[in-house]
């Protein structure tokens, strides 16, 4: 067996971390158990073609939210400010639609890219702790964006001259994923084949190693913010897209959660060190499952949904506090 | 034996810190081609000072560097001195953890391997293997570095050293000898270990050379070529350990010095309690086992004894006494304070309640630098400053802390400007003084000192050791962890030896003096 | 060393106690001039007093844990929970409603601080968690309707008039000063600076950390909880909109105040001026106008900028 992973290992490194993220993650065994206690239970409605393709959609939605931040959190650090680069981007893409016309649409990845090197310069210079600046960041993004609307006496800020992109060119596949899955490819692509992922990892697990093996430490955080911007800002699209082509105008903490809970539910630590956009995924598809399959059985109310959610991560910290024994935390 | 050619000489290096702690004093030295060179010397006698000078971590004062018989600068950082092929192994904090083998061993080399942004990792893994058929290296490229024992995370990073050296010096240079310095490698390994790495290291020389920095006198002996003995800055001895035959004993000697502490013993012996072992016994530790640090430790400690644990830093000796504070927990085993068994996973705090109290020389780990001395001193002693005739609410009296501080400042001469000053802007020895003085005031039963003394000067120590004495002599029983055998020679009345976390012998205070030769 | 009184290293040393002096100064000025209402009759006072109150008693817990270099997101939630349980309860159980309400939020700080102290749990993630079941289960016994009270005794709580001001304001003053006295003079008070300042060498020192933090952890969700209550009876009743928009401004209070971050520094004592910064700023834009979202983006602004001057950055090595 040992001999066999061995010939594995140095034939190829991807095969052996896909081994490895099946055999040693609970997420999987708790994907294959969820989708069988739901088939069971509510097999006509959970198994239904559009209940999987809601499914589909919302593991789009999940996983956006959550595929940035997780550069981030293998750092150690956090960046919660997803919600404000999806909700003011949008408002953004809204209202510079009239002067850029379809282009405007870059606004996202533009946008979150600025974020999120802004926030990786904030908290690297300044010495911020990364969860309260990048919640003030949300936060101030989002009533922002709520201001937007407010003053220009609109309801919601739709863009419907991008509802061309809402029709899927393949069916049984809802376009929100397919906008999804490049942003997905290039996640896993720097965490795979480029440096980046082993320079964030080496950080997270020891800072002062990293330092010590040269790697220009402060640097490298930056651009994990940057990058976490970046990629939220693309994943955005999906979400723009998944909401009829417009963005969210109200802040709500559970949409906050949902990414939070997808990265932790995935087992990357919030220590750092280890984990990655492959194991949010699972993560976010863990999330999906449980709140699809939740609310479809009887006597669930939709209306004790942050009950539910707070239940879940409460949860799901525990059972990954595992790994932050002997450190001191605030 | 191949021809001998010097790699690398420094002359004449003196550094100073702060203007007036002389840190290295004229000190120089040779690396030759193919062998194995120690440095030894106590904790602060400048051994890793010199190493961060040639690996450009600190520019000397003056002195000068000659590389391959040429003459060089002084390497402004590590680069410049990886490029010349000097690297260094620190002793910990060097390996990251969640890393893969890899990973790790081209940890900050990616760019060489980089092609249109994309990693080859199918070259790196390939040379990863090859690197490792030639060292002879056997292990799972793709496990974690944490998986892997600490033997072979030191023979990795050793791997990753001069792998850095031959990637950075590149093409024209590539005969170059990569001199890799060691920097207490093997601390933290169990014996058996200790043997794989210096096997190793023995296989490794006959292409590379080492500086082997250490305390640890016998594998000095046994693995290296020549040895330089540094004692406060000053180069005391050379040897060559290929023509000269020196005992254990006499190197061991140039190391500690001879320092007059005579002074101190007659001390020792004012404070000495005659027939301790008819006073009562305070504490028993019974078969004492923690899985991997040490096991079936007992002993006894009777009222105003010391006891001392000695052996070589990685035998156990702080984990047994970090476990009897509570710091860390035990597996199995006893520990009775007063004839009262205590939990062994319990808290600190549960041990202060039963009167045991615990001081260690890192005060960075202990203070409080930020509060004033004041407050730091009252920590431990609520009790003492709180105003006893509120019997609902404990309320601080700030008059009782007050003197008290001022007491135990005058008692210990600390010199620092009030009792408002801050702890971070006292010297090392002041605040080892603070630290110490607030167990003090406290007297507990028991005290467990853990390198009371390490790094700090020669006055502030003997302020220490008068103050531990008194506390003796007041009926306070002592347990010492150190790596300093004098200290063991002043304090204690018993000295536990101790050897890969088993006890080896029990030695009475003349008899240890005598093994020691002191 | 030489310290003459204004010096570099002096002005450095107290930049935060200058800084919210001076700026509740000058807010104070502005707010005269811009608003003429501002200050100018004995009612206005009463309004803001009113605006303060219960907030005061919410930041003096979030002060404490914060003291503690820890975070507590589920004040608010854990307000509004306890705002609703006294509301929905009140009409069948009368007074009793009030113990139920605190012994719930004692729970929520019970189990935070567990959290944190036993399963080594950040306190923002746990806090986060609990937060998001404060607010479900507000929900849950609501139905999200809005509770309104009419009963004159359940409003006499709070705004009974003792020698012109309500008696909200007493009770404030008091947990206030019941904070102060707890940080300044007790052993348990030490022991919260002590384990913002250096936790290992608390620990060492022979203090029970575990216990301190879920301690402060129940004070802290207790506070929340009594402000809940005498806001519901402030408001006369209890809705899903209650304490809402109230972590910014609370959180930042507590650092406008002087109270850094990483803990350690700073105390209740210095919250009270942040307290009134921030609530006489909130009272003062919205009567000129200022769109509430603006205010929110204000109120985080300055909490992120006064995070950045209290910080101290000479205990941080590593920032995560």
């Amino acid at each position: 067996m040992k001999k066999n992973l061995e010939k594995v290992g140095v034939k190829s490194p991807i095969i052996t971390s896909t081994w490895r993220l099946i055999r040693g993650n609970p997420a999987v065994w708790a994907i294959l158990g969820l989708i069988v206690i739901f088939s069971a239970v509510v097999p006509d409605r959970f198994l239904s073609m559009s209940n999987l393709i809601a499914i589909l959609k919302n593991f789009a939605v999940t996983s956006m939210l959550a595929i940035g931040p997780t550069f981030v959190i293998l750092l150690g650090s956090i960046d919660v400010s997803y919600m404000g680069i999806w909700m003011f981007g949008g408002a953004l893409v809204w209202l510079l639609y009239p002067y850029l016309g379809l282009f405007s649409i870059i606004i996202y990845p533009v946008f979150g890219l600025l974020v999120g090197l802004f926030n990786g310069i904030v908290h690297v210079k300044a010495k911020i702790p990364s969860f309260i600046l990048t919640l003030a960041m949300t936060a101030l993004l989002a009533f922002l964006t709520t201001y937007v609307r407010n003053i220009s006496g609109v309801l919601t800020l739709t863009v419907p001259a991008y509802n061309f992109l809402r029709e899927s060119p393949i069916p049984f596949l809802p376009s929100p994923f397919l906008l999804a899955l490049p942003v997905i490819l290039l996640a896993l692509f720097l965490m795979f084949f480029t440096k980046l992922g082993t320079y964030f990892c080496a950080i997270g697990s020891n800072e002062e190693g990293a330092k010590l093996a040269g790697i220009n430490v402060d640097r490298y955080k930056i651009l994990a913010f940057t990058i976490s911007g970046l990629l939220t800002g693309l994943g955005s699209i999906a979400i723009f897209v998944h909401l009829g082509c417009q963005t969210r105008v109200d802040f709500d903490p559970s949409e906050l959660v949902r990414g939070l809970a997808a990265i932790v539910l995935g087992g990357t630590p919030l220590a750092g060190g280890m984990g990655g956009p492959h194991r949010t995924l699972l993560g976010a598809l863990v999330y999906v499952l449980i709140f699809n399959g939740l609310f479809l059985l009887p006597g669930v109310d939709p209306n004790h949904l942050k009950l539910y959610i707070g239940t879940l991560l409460m949860g799901a910290v525990i059972v990954a506090s595992k790994a932050l024994k002997g450190a001191s935390i605030t | 034996m191949a021809i001998v050619e010097t790699l690398l000489e420094v002359r004449n290096i003196t550094k100073t810190f702060d203007r007036v702690v002389r840190a290295l004093d004229d000190v120089s030295i040779r690396v030759e081609k193919n062998e194995i060179v120690s440095v030894v010397g106590e904790n602060g006698a400048g051994k890793s000072t010199l190493m961060k000078i040639l690996v450009g971590v600190y520019q000397p004062d003056s002195g000068e560097m000659y590389h391959m018989g040429r003459k060089v600068p002084f390497p402004k950082n590590p680069l410049e001195a990886l490029k010349r092929g000097i690297s260094i192994v620190y002793q910990e904090k060097g390996v990251i953890p969640h890393l893969r083998v890899y990973q790790f061993l081209f940890l900050g080399l990616e760019e060489k391997f980089t092609r249109l942004g994309r990693l080859q990792l199918g070259k790196i893994i390939s040379l990863a293997k090859s690197v490792f058929e030639e060292l002879g290296i056997k292990c799972d490229l793709s496990s974690s570095m944490y998986e892997l024992p600490l033997s072979m995370q030191k023979m990795i990073e050793i791997a990753r050293a001069i792998l850095n050296i031959k990637l950075m010096v590149g093409g024209e240079e590539s005969n170059v000898t990569p001199i890799i310095i060691l920097d207490e490698p093997t601390a933290p390994l169990s014996i058996e270990e200790r043997d794989e790495l210096f096997q190793y290291l023995l296989n490794l020389k006959k292409s590379n050379s080492f500086i082997f920095v250490s305390h640890i006198i016998p594998e000095v002996m046994m693995f290296s070529d020549r040895v330089y003995v540094l004692r406060d800055g000053k180069l005391v001895a050379h040897h060559d350990l290929r023509i000269e035959k020196i005992s254990e004993e006499q190197l061991f000697r140039e190391i500690v010095g001879r320092a007059s502490y005579h002074e101190l013993w007659v001390k020792y012996e004012a404070a000495k309690i005659r027939e301790i072992d008819k006073k009562p016994i305070i504490l028993s530790v019974r078969n004492l086992t923690k899985k991997g640090y040490y096991r079936d430790v007992s002993f006894d400690l009777h009222e105003g004894e010391c006891v001392g644990l000695f052996g070589p830093a990685g035998c156990g000796k702080s984990e047994v006494a970090r476990s009897l504070y509570g710091d860390i927990s035990a597996d199995s085993g006893k520990i009775i304070v007063n004839g009262k068994e205590i939990k062994l996973r319990s808290e600190p705090h549960t041990r202060v309640k039963v009167g045991i109290g615990y001081f260690s020389g890192e005060t960075g780990k202990e203070l409080l630098l930020f509060w004033p001395i004041r407050k730091n001193l009252s920590i431990v002693n609520f009790d003492k400053v709180t105003i006893k005739s509120l019997k609902v609410v404990s309320v601080i009296s700030f008059r009782a802390e007050k003197s008290l501080a001022e007491k135990i400042i005058k008692k210990l001469r600390i010199k620092a400007p009030s009792i408002e000053t801050e702890c971070y802007s006292l010297s090392g020895g002041n605040k080892q003084k603070v630290s110490v003085g607030k167990w003090l005031e406290k007297s507990p039963r028991i005290m467990i000192l853990e390198d009371p003394t390490i790094g700090i000067d020669v006055g502030a120590r003997e302020d220490i050791y008068e103050a531990l004495l008194e506390m003796k002599k007041n009926g306070i029983s002592m347990i010492l962890v150190s790596d300093d055998p004098k200290e063991y020679a002043i304090l204690c009345d018993k000295i536990i030896s101790m050897k890969d976390g088993v006890i080896q012998a029990v030695y009475t205070n003349e008899e240890f003096r005598k093994v020691i030769e002191l | 060393m030489a310290q003459t009184w204004f010096s570099r290293e002096w002005l450095h040393r107290n930049l935060n106690t200058i800084i919210p002096v001076t700026g509740f100064i000058l807010m104070v000025i502005a707010l005269r001039i811009t608003n003429p209402y501002f200050l100018a009759s004995w009612d206005s006072v009463i309004t803001l007093v009113y605006g303060m109150s219960w907030f005061l008693i919410a930041a003096c817990g979030l002060t404490l844990v914060i003291l503690m270099g820890s975070f507590d997101f589920s004040v608010p939630s854990v307000l509004k929970l306890s705002a609703m349980i006294f509301a929905v309860l009140y009409p069948s159980i009368g007074f009793s409603a009030i113990l139920v309400s605190v012994l719930t939020g004692l729970t929520f700080g019970a189990v935070n601080g567990t959290l944190l102290a036993r399963f080594n749990i950040p306190s923002f993630m746990a806090t986060l968690a609990t937060s998001m079941i404060a607010e479900g289960a507000a929900q849950v016994i609501s139905g999200g309707y809005t509770r309104m009270i009419t009963d004159p005794a359940f409003r006499a709580i709070s705004t009974t008039m003792i020698l012109g001001l309500p008696s909200i304001f007493y009770y404030a003053m008091l947990i206030w000063l019941i904070s102060i006295f707890i940080t300044f003079t007790t052993p348990f008070g030490r022991a919260v600076y002590a384990i913002g300042g250096n936790i290992v060498g608390t620990r060492l020192a022979g203090i029970n950390v575990k216990k301190v933090r879920i301690m402060v952890f129940m004070i802290c969700s207790m506070f929340a909880s009594l402000a809940g209550i005498l806001y519901a009876s402030q408001i006369q009743g209890a809705h899903m909109q209650v304490g809402v928009l109230d972590m910014i401004p609370l959180f930042a209070s507590v650092v406008v105040g002087g109270t850094a971050l990483t803990g350690g520094i700073g105390g209740v004592h210095r919250t009270l001026l942040g307290v009134l910064i921030i609530r006489w700023l909130d009272s003062g834009l919205s009567m000129i106008a200022v769109d509430l979202n603006i205010r929110m983006i204000v109120f985080g602004a300055i909490a992120i900028v006064m995070t950045i001057l209290t910080i101290d950055r000479r205990r941080i090595k590593i920032m995560k």
